[in-house]
């Protein structure tokens, strides 16, 4: 009874209660540079958007588990970067290069998308 | 972004081409053992099984879905936009958790659906010729949400998808009592239809405890059923190339724009399962010399989009099924990001629609010695398992290459 009691209460308080951090806080993880990239990526891949389009057009960066990914992306308008799955996140300043590395220890695709337009800017595929 | 179930951060690596080829090598080889071994006259029989004597505590159960949706409901209208629980709930525990939940304990939508508190007060007798039509288009309509629309996962989406579809049905209860439910509700005739390959069955009103084939069989054919077939199996395959990388660019940079080449493209993989199945039916027609053939086999396509819904959201309920669980109890968890492999999920994805093939196969068999003269029983049967062949090969091919 005192169990069931004690649960029901679990169960009532976190229904109730602030959510909880379910993935990790962008800026823990990976890292993100303002500019050319320096030191060497497993894989990486350049982005430039301009004028809604995406060029090169957004294809597969395929990298093996375990590697480090290098994403250098320039868009002509402020925006943000998000890399799905590993939720990692940068500001994108008009115009300027941004890069982000992290290490891909996620099997599975992730799309690479800017907030503000929408835009698929490539898919990592994590073997 | 191109989210391809409506919710989730990842999507599945392509199949191994070993696992293509063995699959589709399966697939073959299975298909002729089946033209040339399989039993002659039918077995299959709806009437058999017997009844079973649980009674479930369905106006409990009902209750509970109601507050299950009121809750959703609440997350929708004063939940937050980021970590919001009702869209996970919704596409991911409600739509995909359906199918195994179905496949196990058959008809669960109808023991669960809040519609059916209401009072069955029928004002008018249900006019045959709606069949399934009005659960085809609420299937399309749900699938172009998860797949076209352009924000899926908002709240405001979420919404007007659940006002329209609770005025749809209440609507129909009020007009044509309950049984409007039982193909007018998109989700009670989905999970229904899936139910149709567990042991759980209905027969003049009563739980049955039947042999999963004795109950497919028992689907009984109606207008808008091959539509409604078409329409699970279409979307699933669109979902299959919607996120490759050629689709991808086509609707960032065509002229018709995202959501306009996404519905043609919805539309498309819809028209084209139809009229193969058109095509290679009315061909059995031929060679079978039986007329009316096209609505009496959809039964046969239940497995198959069963296979193809399994593949396609395995890895979503494993992994985002543990974020809507989390989300939606507030639990101070964190989502184990790949609770299996990739070898596992491409090798349930490829067994799940090798299964649907064989249990397709089986059915169409039994069903063409059923309605075909014997002397051209296995000739008639060709443009059906051709028929399979496609839709299997077809769904291998998204696996691998998409």
């Amino acid at each position: 009874m005192r169990a069931w009691l004690a649960l029901a209460a679990c169960l009532a308080l976190a229904g109730c209660g602030p959510l909880s951090d379910t993935h990790h806080r962008p800026g823990t993880s990976h890292q993100v540079v303002t500019g050319t990239p320096t030191g060497a990526a497993d894989a990486s891949a350049t982005v430039t958007v301009s004028g809604g389009k995406v060029s090169p057009p957004p294809g597969w960066l395929s990298v093996a588990k375990g590697q480090q990914v290098s994403l250098t992306v320039t868009s002509d308008v402020a925006d943000e970067l998000h890399v799905h799955g590993y939720d990692v996140t940068a500001e994108l300043p008009a115009g300027q290069a941004v890069t982000v590395t992290f290490v891909a220890d996620l099997t599975g695709v992730f799309e690479v998308e800017t907030h503000g337009s929408k835009l698929v800017l490539v898919q990592v595929a994590v073997k | 972004m191109i989210f391809a179930h409506g919710v989730g951060s990842r999507s599945d690596l392509p199949i191994p081409l070993f696992y293509a080829y063995a699959g589709a090598f399966a697939a073959l080889v299975i298909s002729f053992l089946a033209l040339g071994l399989l039993w002659a006259d039918s077995r299959f029989d709806a009437d058999r099984g017997r009844a079973l004597r649980i009674r479930p505590p369905l106006r409990a159960l009902r209750w509970l879905t109601l507050a299950g949706l009121v809750y959703t409901l609440g997350w929708l209208i004063l939940g937050p936009a980021d970590d919001n629980a009702a869209p996970y709930l919704i596409y991911v525990l409600f739509w995909v958790g359906l199918v195994p939940l179905s496949l196990l304990f058959g008809p669960v939508w109808r023991a669960l659906s809040p519609f059916r508190l209401l009072p069955d007060r029928p004002r008018a007798p249900l006019p045959a010729r709606l069949g399934y039509w009005p659960a085809a288009i609420g299937l399309l309509a749900f699938t172009w949400m998860e797949l076209v629309a352009p924000e899926p996962a908002a709240p405001g989406t979420l919404l007007a998808f659940l006002l329209l579809y609770g005025t749809a049905q209440v609507t129909g209860v009020l007009r044509y009592g309950h049984a409007w439910l039982q193909r007018g509700d998109p989700f009670e005739a989905y999970s229904t239809l899936i139910g149709h390959l567990s042991p759980v069955g209905r027969r003049d009103g009563a739980l049955v405890l039947r042999n999963p084939f004795d109950n497919l069989d028992a689907i009984a054919p109606a207008p808008g059923l091959v539509a409604t077939v078409c329409v699970l199996l279409g979307s699933t395959g669109y979902d299959g190339f919607s996120t490759a990388p050629a689709w991808v660019d086509a609707l960032q940079s065509g002229p018709l724009g995202r959501v306009g080449l996404g519905t043609a493209g919805l539309l498309a993989a819809i028209t084209l399962v139809a009229l193969l199945y058109g095509a290679c039916l009315r061909l059995a027609g031929l060679i079978g010399g039986a007329r009316d053939l096209t609505p009496r086999f959809a039964h046969s396509l239940v497995p198959i989009a069963i296979g193809y819904l399994v593949a396609h959201y395995f890895s979503l309920l494993v992994i985002e099924g543990q974020r809507a669980v989390i989300l939606a109890l507030g639990l101070d968890a964190q989502v184990n990001q790949e609770p299996v492999s990739p070898g596992v999920i491409a090798t349930v994805q490829v067994l799940a629609i090798i299964a649907g093939h064989v249990l397709g196969v089986v059915a169409a068999h039994d069903r063409s010695v059923r309605l075909l003269p014997a002397d051209r029983a296995v000739a008639g049967q060709i443009p059906l398992f051709v028929l399979m062949l496609c839709y299997t090969l077809g769904g291998l091919t998204l696996l691998f290459a998409a």
